[in-house]
């Protein structure tokens, strides 16, 4: 059974857009316009992965809201934000909604479809990985990296990463105490239009992510005018 | 700046200052016409007693017997003039108190050269009160006195008086001599030799005083004595050996040819008195002169009372007695002469007798003089008849009570204005300081609302913003015009959000488009017109996420958590990871020796160090080293990029820093330029409480960008540093 892709998205054009751009790739997709109608259809039958633009109409934080009522709802629901609201703290506070991933436009929809698949893929593994232990799973010093189910636990402590998030520490902890250059660190977000502030401020959430489970946490040092490394305590 | 720029004339309180200073054209003006109404008065008051002198002249014009109403003619007689006395004598034997009358002695006794011979006299006589008044200075080489042993009254220095009495009976009085004291006189027979009864005439009261070669002598007697013929004779009977008492020699007043008739006790004129004595009044003195220069009649008197000229009280007196005092400053300041130094004619001795000689010559005059204070002026008159001046008639009048009023009156009125002057000036003054103050503090507030940068710091004014008036306007509409720069100013920093928002979503229409009308079509995969078409795309939303990074760049930074961090070691590990990344270029990195402490957030200062940076190597000279060094200070620190290639524009030093300015040359137009580097780093370091500048090197060799950040205090930055380490050794 093919998956169901909902999208939310107030422009007609870019809605159509999408719709047949991911429906070629063979998945159901449900389009609306508005945060009500999503609500509607949403309620009526759950979708597999959601693509949420923020901004509906008049509604300038729709899709935040959106997004915190679909995760009461179902919480392992993979979000994607799809937005032209691309400031730091608009794709902070939808990270911290919960969402999966913070896409800004214009996007390729080739990358778009990959995100989804890589998402869809990562769901069910960790769907599957609930009941028996992780093989894909990778130790290095106190920290657990699950490739394939995206989970990540300090000090046997679960962390919850965004999808993004999650692969900038893959990447830095490829060859730990190794320095990790800014553009290695770009590539591993898979966004266009990346800038070295937007590393340093998810590097900065991921290091608060850590330091809330661990006060002493000190692993994610800075190598200014480089990138990061990541010390072996 | 030019100092012909920073001076462009007087401020605004200085100018009204200067304005103001016009009004005092007003008290200038006002007394010069106080001081030509004072003397219009003064001349229509000479004038008023000339007319009175001339009045009173008519009266005896032609009258020639009242001037010669003497029996006998008065050139036949040596007449002794009695001059009218002005003050009271004591009879004391001294002529302190006889004024200027003691001046006009007369000698009799004269040697051959004109000296007083032994025996000789000199004689004044004087009339006041109905008194004659008699001063005589005798000289004696050998005084007698009398011996009251003797009854004869001639056998010690003696005077002799004689005289016609009311009845036609000769009259004879000697005044004997005892020692230097009151006199004593009696009445004699034709011999000059015993007393006539055994009493003596008290009507003649005398005192002697000895003096140096001989005696003074003053008495007096009543002028009832003389009957109305005025016949009197005075004599010295000289005694010089006390034992014979013989009578040496007699000087005497009458006629020395041996005739035996009397000198002529010349007075004032009773039927001219009687005349001119209703016509007296107030403050006046009217003199009536014969053509020998006698006073012959004498009414009034110029002298004021003492209340008459204090009868003011209370302010207005206190005004007119500070009047008095500044007025001669006043003057010599309004005038250019000095106080009472005009129309004056000196004292009023000499006037008066300048106005007798010029009336007795037959000219009228009118002079002012001033006595004790008090303004008078005389004026005179001839007295004609058939063509020869009989005499004059000299009316000195006391003008201070006839101008003191209107003197006083006009003082007032300068006084009063001047005050009300110098409250207008005060007044002026201070509102004119009130508004220039106002406009200050308007200016600077004004100036102080709009930062160097040119950047908004208020959107309305708060000074004078409720005050009614013109300034209250300027500052409302001031206050509008911010209110709406700042709108503006909104809608300029919204705008690339805006903008970003806006065009983000046509754009991934576009893009997604695109995508999807290459998979629809799949012959024009890989076309370069494509190809090209999403590079545009790309390109366009790269433009518009720069402009909103800027943009958001103060709002973001407000955002970051500050923490101390060691700069030293920051810079140290960029440069180190510059030489990494930046293989073709070389760095330079000096720095201190131990940590540099200061309180930043450090991604901040990369972002920084970035941009300074990518300056340098996208300007230096190939081959040459970028230069970074770190200086700590007291309490800031430096961070020098220095690097060898082209220099500034002379204008670019300060505009260097602004938002979407950029000095590279067009051929740096393919890249993503749009002169925001710059601007960041200035915003990131004013956000650090920093401060940066971009200047040409010395030698011209070159750029540096200098950036300063302000330490991290001392006490606690080092504590949460020791704590930070702490943690880390854990």
């Amino acid at each position: 059974m093919a998956k169901r892709i909902a999208i939310v998205e107030d422009d007609p054009d870019q809605r159509a857009n999408y719709r047949d751009a991911i429906t070629k790739k063979g998945y159901d997709v449900d389009s609306y316009a508005s945060r009500e109608a999503a609500l509607e259809g949403i309620e009526r039958q759950m979708p597999d992965l959601a693509i949420l633009d923020i901004i509906l109409g008049e509604e300038i934080d729709a899709g935040f809201q959106l997004c915190r009522d679909l995760l009461v709802r179902a919480p392992t629901l993979p979000v994607i934000f799809l937005t032209e609201r691309i400031g730091e703290i608009d794709k902070i506070s939808g990270l911290r909604l919960g969402a999966w991933d913070y896409l800004p436009k214009p996007i390729s929809l080739d990358y778009l479809a990959e995100r989804i698949s890589s998402l869809l893929r990562i769901n069910e593994v960790r769907n599957a990985t609930n009941a028996k232990e992780s093989t894909t799973a990778r130790r290095v010093g106190d920290l657990m990296l699950d490739q394939d189910a995206l989970l990540v636990s300090w000090k046997n402590q679960p962390m919850n990463l965004s999808g993004t998030e999650f692969r900038m520490l893959a990447k830095l902890v490829r060859v730990p105490g190794h320095a990790v250059s800014y553009e290695t660190l770009m590539n591993a977000t898979m966004q266009s239009l990346v800038t070295n502030n937007t590393i340093n401020t998810h590097m900065r959430n991921i290091r608060k992510k850590f330091e809330k489970i661990d006060d002493g946490f000190a692993c994610i040092k800075s190598e200014y005018g480089f990138g990061y490394r990541w010390s072996v305590q | 700046m030019k100092i012909g720029n920073r001076i462009r004339g007087p401020r605004l309180g200085t100018k009204l200052l200067m304005w103001g200073l016009v009004l005092l054209i007003v008290p200038y003006i006002s007394y010069r016409q106080l001081i030509s109404m004072e003397q219009l008065l003064i001349q229509g008051q000479s004038q008023a007693q000339l007319l009175t002198a001339e009045g009173i002249s008519t009266l005896f014009n032609g009258r020639d017997d009242l001037f010669n109403d003497l029996p006998i003619r008065i050139e036949d007689y040596e007449s002794l003039y009695a001059r009218p006395l002005q003050s009271p004598i004591r009879i004391d034997g001294k002529d302190s108190d006889w004024g200027t009358v003691a001046a006009k002695y007369l000698k009799f006794g004269v040697d051959s050269e004109h000296a007083l011979a032994d025996g000789g006299f000199d004689l004044v006589l004087g009339e006041r009160g109905g008194q004659l008044y008699a001063f005589m200075h005798i000289r004696d080489d050998a005084i007698v006195f009398r011996n009251p042993e003797y009854l004869r009254l001639d056998t010690a220095d003696h005077i002799r008086l004689n005289f016609i009495q009311d009845d036609g009976e000769d009259g004879r009085v000697v005044i004997t001599l005892g020692e230097p004291g009151v006199t004593t006189a009696y009445r004699v027979g034709p011999e000059w030799k015993l007393a006539v009864t055994g009493t003596s005439e008290n009507q003649v009261q005398g005192h002697m005083e000895q003096a140096p070669d001989g005696i003074n002598v003053e008495f007096r007697m009543p002028l009832s004595m003389l009957g109305s013929r005025r016949f009197f004779g005075l004599a010295y009977g000289d005694v010089d050996d006390s034992g014979t008492r013989a009578i040496r020699n007699i000087t005497q007043t009458l006629p020395s040819a041996g005739k035996t008739s009397f000198n002529l006790v010349v007075l004032r004129s009773p039927e001219v008195l009687n005349i001119i004595q209703g016509l007296g009044y107030s403050g006046a003195r009217i003199l009536v002169i014969d053509a020998q220069n006698r006073v012959r009649a004498e009414t009034g008197s110029f002298t004021m009372s003492e209340e008459r000229t204090q009868v003011d009280a209370g302010l207005v007196f206190a005004t007119r007695r500070w009047f008095q005092i500044v007025r001669p400053a006043v003057h010599r300041l309004v005038m250019w002469q000095g106080w009472g130094e005009d129309a004056l004619a000196g004292d009023s001795e000499a006037v008066l007798n300048k106005v007798i000689e010029s009336s007795l010559r037959g000219d009228p005059i009118t002079l002012r003089s001033r006595v004790n204070d008090q303004e008078i002026i005389m004026a005179a008159h001839p007295i004609v008849s058939r063509d020869t001046v009989l005499g004059g008639v000299v009316v000195q009048q006391n003008i201070e009570d006839i101008l003191a009023f209107q003197r006083a009156a006009l003082e007032q009125v300068i006084v009063l204005s001047i005050i009300s002057l110098l409250v207008v000036f005060v007044v002026l003054v201070a509102f004119a300081g009130r508004l220039a103050w106002r406009i200050r503090q308007l200016r600077r507030e004004a100036s102080a609302a709009i930062d160097s940068r040119g950047r908004l710091r208020a959107n309305a004014l708060r000074s004078a913003m409720n005050a009614g008036d013109e300034i209250g306007d300027l500052a409302r509409s001031v206050s509008g015009m911010l209110s709406k720069l700042q709108q503006h100013n909104q809608f300029l920093e919204n705008m690339p959000r805006t903008l970003r928002h806006e065009i983000n979503n046509p754009l991934n229409t576009l893009s997604t488009s695109l995508q999807n009308l290459a998979d629809e079509n799949p012959m024009i995969q890989g076309s370069k017109y494509l190809d090209s078409a999403k590079r545009g795309v790309m390109r366009i939303g790269a433009i518009v996420q720069n402009l909103a990074d800027a943009a958001n760049l103060d709002e973001s930074l407000e955002a970051e958590e500050l923490e101390v961090v060691d700069i030293q070691q920051l810079v140290e590990n960029y440069v180190a990871n510059c030489r990494v990344v930046h293989k073709d270029c070389q760095f330079a990195f000096r720095g201190e020796s131990h940590p540099v402490y200061a309180r930043v957030s450090d991604y901040r200062i990369e972002q920084l160090l970035d941009k300074i940076i990518d300056n340098a190597i996208d300007f230096h000279r190939p081959n040459s080293p970028i230069k970074v060094q770190l200086d700590a200070q007291k309490d800031i620190l430096r961070i020098t990029v220095a690097n060898r290639g082209p220099t500034l524009p002379p204008a670019a030093e300060d505009t260097l820093f602004d938002s979407m300015v950029s000095h590279r040359g067009a051929e740096a137009r393919n890249r993503l330029h749009f002169g925001l580097g710059l601007y960041v780093v200035r915003v990131i370091a004013e956000h650090h409480g920093g401060s940066v500048r971009g200047m040409n090197l010395p030698d011209g060799s070159g750029v540096v960008v200098i950036v300063q950040l302000p330490l991290a205090n001392s006490v606690g930055a080092s504590a949460r540093v020791n704590g930070e380490v702490a943690a880390a050794a854990h």
